[in-house]
């Protein structure tokens, strides 16, 4: 559903290539709210951003939808394509529908938070960023992630944290397989904590922090082991 | 990488449009193959199927152009846009595919062990116009076809029997199927209606279909092979 806000800016899809609306973003003084209308799947929108200023994307979006941003907080009312919020640095993106492979991946900062389901790899090498996910995510989400949360509210797919460095992953739902290296440790009161302070932000209702499954590291492959079976 | 379009038309109504509608979604696809594009329509001739094929070097926007596309009529089709990986850049080696009169496919991805594969289905007698992957895929498919599999089966042969990465999209003459390799390499959207089920590489090629604000929009799972038939 999209909801319509009063907005300082309206930039339609329809009539603007992408590059004219993401040079039109850049110049938005802090503080402002823009709308982008019609997106129908258009890659690259609100892209390296810096601004500190709110956009709203009304309908379903293509690829790298926020990517590189460092400032703004972007809402989707629909659904988003590959690599949403990709190489994140700081802000935030919401997505009110679902989101497909690769959800956050390299995030170094700021809040990704999907409402619906995220597909493969979400949170693929994560760098520091926050990864809220209110539903599903897809096979290999984690792998190799380096720092920062990765929050499932539904069932997490095949191989989840593969491969882990030092992200920790929340599942409130069912785990399909843990990926190489990774395992389920005991929940702490901090881990409790963290979880409902990351529920709260993402306006999700429907976790029980007390209830989540913590996925991290065993830190078997966490170095490469030159003498192991000295075979090098 | 490369782009892959498909209409499965389920309403006989919109028959009339299937080039109308296809095109602008093959256009769509540029960005993801500008070398070269081709594709596979489905029409009635009396009680007969016909499958009528169409490809060649250069923007999709003028091969379709050229060869009418939007003036076509039928219940299905299917369309590839290429950027060539690892074969020329020629008529025959763009997709579609058209192992037999009725089967089509386009492929996006690359295999690994085709050339194992193929050595085999030459030593069994089949004859191959190009040295593409994608040939390969599509000669096997067909040829477990012609040994009694349904094209469901002969799908799940290819995910045991390919490496590498792939979304394929697969029709007959009465049917149209997906299949992803396990690891969801490549993308792929489907979009359904009473009317209609709709693929694309990316959603924005099926954005100027009409009631796709209503469709059912999903991406196909990995190692699923999805049908539809007529």
């Amino acid at each position: 559903m999209v909801q319509v806000t009063e907005a300082d800016t309206v930039l339609n899809c329809a009539e603007l290539s992408t590059r004219e609306v993401n040079a039109a973003l850049a110049e938005l003084p802090d503080g402002t709210h823009a709308r982008i209308t019609e997106p129908w799947g258009r890659h690259n929108l609100a892209v390296g951003l810096s601004n500190s200023c709110t956009i709203e994307i009304a309908g379903n979006a293509g690829y790298f939808i926020g990517g590189l941003g460092a400032g703004p907080a972007i809402t989707v009312h629909g659904f988003v394509g590959w690599s949403v919020g990709e190489n994140l640095m700081s802000g935030s993106i919401t997505v009110h529908g679902n989101a497909s492979e690769c959800a956050g991946a390299s995030a170094h900062g700021g809040r990704l938070v999907i409402h619906g389901d995220a597909s493969a790899r979400a949170g693929i090498s994560l760098k520091g960023g926050t990864v809220l996910v209110g539903g599903d995510v897809g096979h290999m989400s984690g792998f190799m992630a380096q720092a920062g949360v990765l929050l499932v509210g539904g069932d997490a797919g095949d191989a989840l944290g593969d491969s882990l460095y030092e992200t920790v992953i929340y599942v409130a739902g069912r785990i399909a397989s843990l990926g190489a290296d990774a395992r389920i440790e005991e929940l702490t009161a901090d881990d409790v904590l963290t979880v409902k302070r990351l529920v709260d932000k993402a306006g999700f209702d429907h976790i029980d922090p007390e209830n989540v499954k913590r996925v991290a590291s065993a830190k078997q492959l966490y170095n490469f082991d030159a003498l192991k079976d000295q075979k090098y | 990488m490369c782009g892959i379009v498909g209409l499965h038309l389920k309403n006989p109504a919109l028959h009339g449009q299937l080039g109308s509608l296809l095109a602008p979604m093959l256009d769509c696809m540029t960005s993801r193959g500008p070398d070269s594009a081709g594709l596979a329509l489905y029409h009635d001739e009396g009680a007969r199927t016909v499958m009528d094929v169409y490809k060649d070097v250069g923007l999709p926007k003028e091969i379709c152009a050229r060869y009418d596309i939007a003036s076509r009529t039928g219940f299905q089709g299917i369309g590839h846009t290429r950027m060539a990986t690892e074969s020329a850049v020629t008529t025959e080696h763009s997709h579609p595919f058209t192992p037999t009169e009725q089967l089509a496919l386009v492929h996006n991805g690359s295999f690994s062990n085709h050339a194992t594969i193929r050595r085999r289905l030459v030593r069994e007698g089949h004859v191959f116009d190009t040295d593409n992957d994608s040939e390969v895929a599509a000669r096997y498919i067909a040829d477990q076809m012609t040994k009694g599999a349904d094209l469901d089966d002969a799908m799940r042969m290819v995910l045991k029997e390919f490496d590498g990465f792939f979304t394929l999209l697969v029709t007959t003459s009465s049917q149209f199927a997906v299949l992803r390799d396990s690891f969801a390499c490549k993308p792929a959207v489907v979009a359904e209606t009473a009317d209609y089920v709709a693929f694309g590489s990316e959603y924005h090629a099926l954005a100027s279909l009409p009631g796709l604000a209503e469709a059912t929009v999903f991406e196909p799972s990995p190692e699923v092979v999805y049908t539809w038939s007529r």
